[in-house]
């Protein structure tokens, strides 16, 4: 009975999350028809949401250069350049577009938590913010390079940053693989497999909650069940809570999301970069930084968010898998190894220009 | 149900996050207001487009960073010289945003001629003439400028979006602004979209300018 009432609980929760989804799906398909991951479809042009937050956001971005101009001869601008940066930073909707897809991707693949999601987010948006930052002040600033030569620089850092995804993607692939095939087990193993991963299947699907509220201070916990053989090497068991030398990231709590912070914040917001060398050539460089880690914020807050409905819509997820037997790790660890893959495919795609819509144009 | 359910949630949730990615980024960072001469030889083939670009008040400012000038807030066309060129050596890479069609074939243009920049009211405007590789005569002539992957908008004057220099004068031009969300007030060639030509979500952006002459 309670199986059921939980089964009920779960379906109702991914009904919503379904309806959620669908409807972003919905107003984002319309921009994505030449996008490799939607199909192609006929343009439908006034995209709703996407359409609504495309108006927003340039509506905000146009505001700034005026607001940096009356900055100049009255500080108080300073305050509204700082609130329409923001709401710029919200509707931006994460500086580099793959922010989101990375961490989100990164989020399902590793078992993260929403904790860490938020955490990521914020980190990899403060990196973008100081990474634009230094390359204007660098650049521009100290060097009084030309905009050919900082736009150079900023292609290279592009060039650098789809490389470090597509990296970062075949090492999630490479260690996601493994446990794909191994829950992949021909039937025999398997049964002797889902015996004596009885007690672990059931952890995962009541204790999930337990291991959230440890998170912060329980590194050995998924080792709880090591006395079974397996789970010594079935990474995705201890790994997400308590990670080990050899296991993804290297050791560490922290060092272990680096990864996904660098490879998101290593490339600038172009629509920061435009900004700094606008107040610097308006004399108001610092103003110029306030608004970008103003900016960096507001992706910041956008940015978690998502995070933390993927790391919802995957706890549905294995709610729901978990509420049957056997196959339900298998659908699991599918899903991570599918993230994981995303990450790779997106990857290669941005390096090899099928995401078109992702370049820096130098003029 | 549930199993389906499952996989289902599980390809959205993938889904979603590579589409909100890929999604999110095509969004302008420069704006051009755009002017257009289309030119035409006195036997009535057409040689060449001539663009007038202004970027705006960011942009501008952007791309100047860094040239020297003799006195301080004003260019020169000789000083903005260098910055012309590398302009129109960039726009190469990006079939200089311009996508022309005479009767239905597509046409190439060779390397800009007779640019400058010229910087008034905080503004640089880019001034350039795109040759055809073989200028032809068309009853029916298309042209599209915009960006296809949105890092641009391209929008036209208000006043004098489109001119013909030298055409015959019978030939009609009929110019569409794009009907995306920013432009959603200019709502002209919305049956152009719906007859499943632009089969591109780019093609939102464009701006088409058709000439007929009989």
């Amino acid at each position: 009975m309670p199986m059921l009432s939980r089964a009920l609980r779960g379906l109702g929760v991914s009904v919503a999350v379904l309806a959620a989804f669908a409807l972003l799906d919905g107003a984002v398909h319309a921009l994505l028809a030449q996008n490799p991951f939607g199909a192609p479809r006929a343009a439908e042009p006034e995209g709703g949401i996407v359409g609504w937050l495309l108006a927003k956001q340039s509506e905000f971005y146009r505001q700034m250069s005026a607001t940096i101009r009356a900055a100049k001869s009255d500080g108080s601008a300073v305050w509204t350049l700082l609130l329409i940066s923001f709401a710029y930073g919200i509707f931006h909707a994460a500086g580099p577009g793959h922010g989101k897809a990375v961490i989100s991707s990164y989020l399902v693949a590793n078992r993260e938590t929403a904790r860490r999601g938020i955490v990521l987010s914020f980190a990899s948006a403060l990196m973008q913010s100081l990474i634009a930052v230094l390359i204007v002040g660098i650049c521009a600033w100290l060097l009084n390079a030309t905009a050919k030569t900082m736009c150079g620089a900023e292609k290279a850092i592009e060039i650098a940053s789809y490389a470090l995804i597509a990296a970062f993607g075949a090492r999630l692939v490479w260690v996601k693989g493994g446990g794909f095939i191994r829950a992949f087990q021909p039937p025999r193993p398997a049964l002797a497999m889902a015996a004596a991963h009885h007690p672990h299947d059931h952890g995962h699907g009541g204790d999930h909650h337990h291991h959230h509220a440890h998170e912060r201070h329980d590194h050995d916990h998924g080792h709880d069940h090591g006395h079974d053989p397996h789970h010594v090497h079935d990474e995705h068991c201890g790994h997400s809570h308590g990670p080990t030398p050899a296991e993804l990231a290297g050791p560490g709590g922290w060092q272990r999301g680096l990864g996904a912070i660098v490879t998101v914040g290593i490339r600038p917001c172009s629509g920061a970069i435009l900004v700094l060398v606008f107040a610097l050539a308006q004399g108001l460089f610092w103003a110029g930084i306030a608004a970008t880690f103003a900016m960096g914020i507001g992706t910041a807050i956008t940015v978690a968010a998502i995070a933390i409905l993927t790391v919802s819509a995957r706890g549905v997820a294995e709610k729901l898998s978990a509420a049957r037997d056997g196959g339900g790790m298998l659908v699991m660890r599918g899903l991570e190894f599918a993230a994981a893959a995303l990450v790779l495919l997106f990857g290669i795609g941005l390096l090899l220009g099928y995401v078109a819509s992702e370049r820096v144009t130098c003029l | 149900m549930r199993p389906a359910l499952r996989r289902l949630l599980g390809w959205l949730v993938l889904a979603c996050a590579a589409m909100l990615g890929a999604a999110a980024q095509a969004h302008p960072h420069v704006w051009i207001t755009a002017t257009s001469e289309l030119i035409y030889a006195p036997d009535g083939t057409i040689t060449g487009v001539r663009h007038a670009w202004t970027f705006d008040d960011m942009f501008s400012s952007y791309a100047l960073q860094g040239i020297e000038t003799k006195t301080k807030g004003a260019y020169t066309r000789e000083e903005l010289a260098p910055l012309a060129q590398t302009n129109v050596e960039s726009l190469k890479e990006y079939a200089y945003f311009t996508f022309a069609k005479g009767d239905g074939k597509k046409q190439k243009f060779t390397e800009p001629v007779d640019y400058f920049l010229e910087y008034k009211d905080t503004a640089l405007t880019l001034h350039f003439t795109l040759p055809l590789k073989t200028p032809f005569k068309a009853k029916e002539l298309s042209l599209e400028v915009f960006d296809p992957s949105y890092f641009i908008d391209f929008q036209y004057a208000e006043k004098d979006p489109v001119k013909l220099v030298g055409a015959a004068a019978d030939c009609k031009v009929q110019f569409q602004r794009p009907n995306d969300g920013s432009a959603a007030a200019q709502k002209l060639g919305e049956q152009n979209f719906l007859d499943g030509s632009a089969s591109n979500f780019a093609m939102m952006f464009a701006n088409k300018i058709m000439v007929e002459c009989p």
